[in-house]
């Protein structure tokens, strides 16, 4: 079997990709979606640099694309809305900042349009006006090219696909069911089945015979939801606890980890508040709406251990063999490939 | 992955992967763009980028944004502020700069220590391997009618070497095209230059001034294409035979799904129904068979040649080094002789001036025994 060359963005993705979720860890941090906070770690950080040493045209060009793939990524499902504004501001990012002339454009597929265009749908909802400007000058300065597949293919089979560690932080968890709890649908549901009682008893033939619903069907969906938004909460805030007490070999962590769990608190307090207190409030956004899309809230109340979880590898054979026999290491100290103890010049034994 | 909106009935022409990453299923190249189009304002795909003053007007309009507002959004995220060192201290983008602290950076750095202690002699082809591509860029016709329609669809095609050659196992793609969605495939078919099609058949060692009056090419004018069960044939010239009944007939006999035949030059790109990132088959002479994948479906963008005149575009072309005289060893050999006495080798190749000097008097007189063919080799057209 022929050796194949490797794929050129198998060198920088996993490089880029650390960098791009640092950001996105500190972003998330942030707790916020404004641009100026994006902009701010991003000039900390110097992504811009990321481009520096590109040897030529056509690596500029392979690199553009690099980055502005990995960006798409981190704008589409299943990421958290703030981690999705990210990958939405780091694809301005890094179109204006490449190299390529002419420049690399950012590939929108068709399959992904309708998540774009819902992401859309919640920003204007919420009134994050710097989100709608951001991409709508992408459109109008025509950075984007409206593709069949978000890659280019040409029938490379991998012999392992790769399957990179999804960053677990920033997806965003399932929303469904808040909604479902914060709408009206459960008081619509039980009036609806008073309702169908009060007529059940006006026709008497049937009135006792025939029961089509359940007495307590709404309390008892009611009280599923709760439990499982508790587990929901309690699953991924001990997520958060666990990695506190693990390994901290992460590098992107900046604060102090025994804060976590009570970051988890203040963060909800601070997302409660209105965007418009976290910074400086100016004339402009006051009038701003401070309505916060659930998912958002959802996706900062976890764990806040940033950086992707330590893989750990199984113990090995002989890892096992000890911890069950319980051998201590340090007692035997005869070499094995002596066959004889060696003789003691203080002869104790 | 998405589907389109959670419809009960899968769209056909919203492309989804086959094999994730790999390959995708079959969809309608045309309802794929009237998807696009549907979905899109005519702004969104047109070639002009709006203007700022109106994008700005345009935007605090619809969101019911006020003109303060307005110029903070602009001055917030204007690209000043992605600038990530002071105007005049800009790094040097050719270089890595000392002590990285970005990942990608550190990695490079190490790349870059690499190949630096590398002795590499640059190779011409490497230098020019993106010199096609740059040249086309933005070009735009003179004649108004001669311009790209906004919303039309671009393919990008790589065409790879026929799989009988092991040395191009690793390096496949011998050309990658750009075509439009209203090329006929016999124009995607001229535009493939194979070498084989230029070979000259016969023996000529007797009379090699004659100029070969006929190229394969010529001679064969038989060709199709094969995808997703089609076979597009090529029957403009009254000598083209319809070379993909046996394939058909031997299939029938064998229990295989029917296969059905067109016609190449009727059949546009906007027609087919295929699958990007999927390898297709493209065959000529009988038996030179080369190996097509669609590579990229997309709409076109004001950054492309605008040029119709220009398509199908050659924006790739593998560069083969060429094989030279075994005499000057600066010419390119374009003459093939076996059981030859004056030859060093069997079989040797020779450029035309070393050949007639070696072979042939002053006179223009075969001088001793051999046999002669022409040529030509595959980098020759470089």
């Amino acid at each position: 079997m022929p050796r194949l060359p490797p794929i050129y963005t198998e060198f920088f993705f996993h490089p880029l990709t650390e960098d791009v979720e640092e950001l996105l860890a500190r972003f998330q941090q942030a707790d916020s979606v404004r641009y100026e906070v994006f902009s701010a770690i991003w000039r900390t950080m110097g992504l811009s640099d990321v481009y520096l040493g590109c040897a030529g045209v056509g690596e500029k060009k392979r690199f553009s694309r690099v980055t502005l793939a990995t960006a798409v990524k981190y704008f589409l499902s299943p990421y958290s809305y703030q981690i999705r504004v990210g990958g939405l501001y780091l694809m301005y990012g890094f179109y204006h900042t490449q190299p390529a002339v002419p420049p690399g454009k950012i590939r929108l597929a068709l399959q992904d349009w309708d998540q774009v265009q819902k992401f859309l749908k919640d920003t204007v909802e919420a009134g994050h006006h710097d989100v709608l400007y951001v991409y709508k000058k992408l459109v109008a300065i025509k950075a984007i090219h409206y593709t069949a597949m978000p890659h280019l293919l040409s029938f490379i089979k991998q012999r392992k696909p790769k399957k990179e560690p999804v960053c677990e932080e920033f997806l965003g968890r399932a929303t469904a069911v808040q909604e479902l709890v914060s709408s009206d649908f459960l008081e619509e549901m039980i009036n609806v089945q008073a309702q169908y009682e009060k007529l059940k008893e006006g026709t008497v033939e049937v009135s006792s015979q025939v029961t089509m619903t359940q007495q307590d069907f709404a309390s008892r969906l009611k009280d599923t939801m709760s439990e499982f938004l508790t587990w929901q909460q309690k699953m991924f805030s001990q997520n958060g606890k666990d990695k506190n007490s693990g390994d901290e070999e992460e590098e992107e962590e900046e604060k102090p980890d025994e804060e976590s769990s009570n970051r988890a608190r203040l963060l909800c307090s601070i997302k409660n508040k209105s965007y418009s207190g976290v910074q400086e409030v100016t004339k402009g956004r006051r009038h701003r709406q401070t309505q916060v899309v659930d998912s958002s809230r959802s996706g900062a109340e976890h764990s806040q251990e940033t950086g992707a979880g330590h893989k750990k590898r199984p113990p090995s054979l002989r890892a096992r063999t000890r911890q069950n026999l319980r051998v201590e290491p340090e007692k035997n100290k005869l070499n094995a490939w002596l066959l004889t103890a060696p003789e003691r010049p203080t002869g104790d034994r | 992955m998405a589907a389109s909106g959670g419809s009960t009935t899968s769209n056909t022409n919203i492309p989804e992967y086959e094999y994730s990453d790999v390959n995708t299923k079959p969809f309608h190249i045309g309802g794929f763009r009237s998807e696009w189009l549907s979905r899109l304002t005519p702004e969104d795909y047109s070639y002009q980028p709006e203007e700022e003053d109106t994008f700005d007007a345009n935007f605090a309009k619809e969101h019911g944004v006020s003109a303060e507002t307005m110029a903070e959004l602009k001055s917030v995220c204007s690209i000043d502020s992605l600038r990530c060192h002071p105007e005049d201290e800009q790094p040097d983008p050719e270089v890595v700069p000392p002590n990285p602290t970005l990942q990608t950076l550190i990695e490079r750095k190490k790349k870059q220590d690499y190949k630096a202690s590398r002795k590499i002699t640059k190779n011409r082809h490497d230098l020019y391997a993106n010199e096609l591509e740059r040249l086309t860029y933005g070009m735009k016709p003179e004649a108004v009618d001669d311009i790209l329609p906004e919303g039309e669809v671009i393919l990008t095609v790589n065409v790879y070497y026929p799989a009988s050659y092991d040395k191009f196992n690793y390096v496949r793609p011998h050309m990658t095209l750009l075509m439009t969605g209203s090329h006929s495939l016999a124009e995607f078919r001229d535009a493939i230059c194979c070498v084989s099609d230029l070979q000259v058949c016969g023996e000529f060692s007797n009379t090699p001034n004659i100029a070969p009056d006929f190229i394969s090419k010529d001679h064969y004018k038989s060709a199709f294409f094969y995808f997703e069960g089609v076979f597009y044939n090529d029957m403009r010239y009254p000598e083209c035979q319809d070379i993909s009944m046996t394939t058909i007939e031997w299939a029938k006999s064998h229990n295989f799904p029917s296969y059905s035949q067109a016609k190449m030059e009727d059949t546009r790109f906007m027609d087919l129904n295929v699958k990007v990132g999927f390898p297709y088959l493209y065959c000529h002479q009988g038996d030179c068979e080369h190996l097509v994948i669609i590579t990229d479906v997309r709409l076109t963008h004001k950054n492309d040649c605008l040029d119709k005149e220009l398509y199908p575009l050659l924006t790739h072309k593998h560069r083969v080094a060429t094989q030279k005289c075994s005499v000057c060893h600066i010419f390119i050999g374009r003459w093939f002789t076996t059981n030859d006495e004056f030859a060093p080798s069997h079989p040797c190749l020779f450029c035309d001036k070393c050949f007639r000097t070696l072979h042939y008097n002053e006179d223009g007189y075969k001088l001793g025994d051999f046999l002669a063919y022409p040529y030509v080799d595959r980098g020759a057209f470089n």
